[in-house]
């Protein structure tokens, strides 16, 4: 069952229409009535609370999720009860992808802070899709990308490259999305990095204390200043393009 | 020596102490104490070190272990204590603090270690050899303890019956830093105090600490204490200065008899007035500096050579519960009945009863009773006020950053406060940062209370001791 929202958030008739995130999201390349048509489909959800879960794995498939506000976390949980963090999702990016294969969702997704989401019932979006070229051509990049940054973290790397991979990444994300690339507050936990990255909690911190200590990063509880992201983009660039 | 070049160069102008002479809080923290409410409790304690934990690099660790024991009563205490002789009593409480040790021990990730460890009190030192082995047991089992040559491990101890062989044991747990309560050497002064100390004995511990591997011995004085006079407490300065503490830390007697019963013992008539307690600071000031110690704010005087000095070059002084620190940013952990802890934005103390601290403890949980939870703002003024009580210069860059504000915006009002400070040149405002001129560094404190937002509303200002 997908979760309730604690109120259903009913804004200006138009949602994608006045949205920032436009670029980065579905409505990329849309205008005039195949924009109003994605926007006619489109239901804003949230505000959820950190902890709130979106959908958890079994739950049957109805929608594709965009993240609005705030940030996600999506995971499993093995057959011994740990968890593994299977990415991090940011405003415009989208969740419930990988349930459309299977017919229900195989992943959890947790708000790690306060989160609005907007909601694209399936069935409508992929009938929208059919009818409007440009909308199927920005699924589908979506698509892959999700592939292709997941395919990122399969190879044999050290700790100080998949963390440097995972700050510089980030930076392009907030990048494209207006903020600043060298200062950003993280809503994710050092042991969810971890896991993310697949190193050990400790492992993280004295990576962390590395770069500052290199002059490359200054930390601040969750705060994180890139001071040299050019150095950062050279550590990891064994990695390709994160 | 060159007393009064170093007396201009510290800046101590008595006129001016006394202009500024107002009760204040000594910001040890802030909000101060007196902020705490029912708002924390172990539940909010409990989240606040799960989110610590979860910091990019977590802070190492500090743990403040109170053990409010003493054998006889010294009038001018104003601490948390319980006069005993009987070590029945000290077992009993030693059993909850080391369940308290493991309690608070299981909530700390294991990747952040005791860095600094104090143990203050009441005497620290009533402890015995086994019971110290058994302490530092618990502490090891329940923390992870800093590796030996970073660690910072400090007690208080009382001079009375110390010995070498004490001193060594004591370097042997662990300790490398030591605080003697001296007080005043005229026996005058020691009865009226009711600590009878032989000077001699008292100054001998000082190489002794040495010799057994202390790295930094603090002589604590007292002015203001009743029946001192300047040519006594001049005696006692020259002699402590002349035995070449690291440390000296000069307090001033608060007394406030209704909310301390052994200052009751203690007369009014027998106390300096205003003006023999300003003359003991300076006399202070000028034995001191006169022996090249350092001024570092508030009470302290340091050896340039001391650690403390040390990290004001380097920008690591802070202010704690202990008085000055030289580890920023370290999460504190508070043990023991009336103990506070402080971590991330969260204030939290101990019950201040030992009924209630035993209850707590006895039950299996945390014996948290009040505490505060910091706002936005709190933790700029925080900030702001840190830095003027260690400093001569609060830069507004990284205030600016750290808090996205402006600073000459944000601190409009507290800026047109200082302008009678500023004329008295106290402290400059320039366009990039505050200074706190050489007048100024006697009365850090009033440039702090500048800064507090809750001071405005305190009525009752006569609980404060003064800031002289």
């Amino acid at each position: 069952m997908p979760s309730q929202p604690a109120e259903i958030v009913h804004e200006l008739r138009e949602a994608c229409m006045s949205c920032s995130l436009q670029e980065l999201c579905l409505p990329r390349g849309l205008y005039g009535r195949d924009l109003e048509r994605l926007d006619a489909l489109v239901e804003r959800q949230g505000p959820f609370h950190e902890g709130d879960h979106l959908y958890r794995i079994g739950d049957k498939f109805g929608a594709i999720y965009a993240v609005r506000a705030g940030s996600y976390k999506s995971y499993t949980v093995d057959s011994e009860g740990r968890e593994h963090v299977l990415g991090f999702h940011l405003p415009g990016e989208l969740l419930g992808l990988d349930a459309i294969y299977p017919g229900h969702h195989v992943c959890n997704a947790l708000a790690l802070d306060t989160a609005t989401v907007c909601v694209l019932p399936y069935a409508q979006l992929s009938s929208l899709a059919s009818q409007i070229s440009g909308l199927f051509t920005q699924i589908m990049r979506l698509m892959s990308k999700d592939i292709s940054d997941t395919a990122t973290l399969a190879g044999d790397y050290t700790a100080e490259e998949r963390l440097a991979a995972f700050l510089v990444g980030l930076s392009e994300r907030f990048r494209l999305r207006g903020y600043s690339p060298n200062e950003f507050n993280l809503a994710m936990s050092r042991r969810d990095i971890a896991n993310y990255l697949r190193l050990a909690t400790e492992t993280v911190s004295r990576v962390f204390a590395r770069f500052e200590k290199d002059g490359l990063i200054t930390v601040d509880r969750r705060d994180v200043r890139l001071l040299k992201l050019p150095q950062l983009h050279t550590l990891c660039e064994a990695m390709g393009n994160p | 020596m060159q007393a009064n070049s170093a007396i201009s160069a510290i800046g101590f102008d008595p006129y001016l102490v006394r202009r500024y002479d107002v009760a204040g809080p000594r910001y040890t923290s802030y909000p101060t104490a007196r902020q705490f409410g029912s708002a924390v409790d172990t539940a909010v304690y409990q989240y606040a070190v799960k989110r610590s934990n979860e910091d990019f690099i977590p802070s190492a660790l500090s743990l403040y272990m109170h053990l409010p024991f003493c054998k006889s009563p010294c009038f001018y205490c104003g601490c948390s204590r319980l006069i005993t002789s009987r070590p029945e009593r000290i077992a009993a409480y030693l059993q909850r603090l080391y369940s308290e040790i493991h309690l608070q021990g299981s909530h700390f990730d294991r990747d952040r270690p005791v860095r600094q460890l104090h143990l203050g009190g009441g005497t620290p030192t009533y402890l015995s050899d086994q019971q110290l082995a058994d302490l530092f047991n618990i502490l090891r089992k329940a923390f992870t303890l800093e590796e030996r040559a970073l660690r910072e491990f400090s007690i208080e101890a009382d001079p009375r019956g110390l010995t070498p062989q004490r001193l060594q044991i004591l370097a042997n747990f662990g300790f490398n830093r030591i605080s003697y309560g001296f007080q005043d050497f005229d026996p005058q002064v020691q009865e009226a105090i009711n600590r009878v100390q032989d000077a001699q004995q008292c100054l001998e511990l000082i190489g002794a600490a040495r010799a057994a591997g202390f790295c930094s011995v603090s002589a604590d004085l007292i002015y203001g204490l009743p029946k001192q006079t300047e040519a006594g407490f001049t005696a006692t300065l020259e002699a402590v200065a002349g035995a070449r503490p690291d440390r000296v830390a000069v307090y001033g007697y608060a007394h406030l008899p209704q909310y301390f019963k052994a200052q009751q013992h203690i007369h009014n008539i027998e106390l300096p007035n205003a003006d023999l307690r300003l003359r003991l600071l300076q006399r202070a000031v000028e034995v001191l500096s006169g022996h090249g110690y350092e001024y570092l704010g508030m009470d302290h005087f340091a050896l340039p050579d001391d650690e403390l000095v040390q990290a004001r070059t380097n920008g690591t002084l802070q202010r704690n519960f202990q008085g000055y620190s030289t580890h920023a940013g370290l999460d504190l952990v508070g043990l023991g009945m009336t103990a506070i802890s402080h971590v991330g934005d969260v204030y939290a103390q101990n019950a201040k009863t030992l009924d209630c601290y035993y209850a707590a403890l006895d039950s299996g949980h945390l014996p948290i009773e009040r505490g505060y939870v910091m706002s936005a703002d709190d933790c700029v003024r925080a900030d702001v006020i840190g830095r003027l009580m260690c400093y001569e210069e609060l830069p507004f860059d990284p205030i600016e950053r750290r808090h996205n504000i402006v600073f000459l915006e944000y601190f409009a009002r507290e800026l047109v406060a200082l302008q009678p400070l500023e004329a008295d040149r106290l402290v400059r405002v320039e366009t990039d940062r505050l200074l706190v001129l050489p007048r100024g560094r006697f009365l850090r404190r009033a440039l702090a209370m500048v800064f507090d937002a809750y001071l405005p509303r305190e009525k009752t200002a006569h609980t404060y001791s003064r800031v002289v």
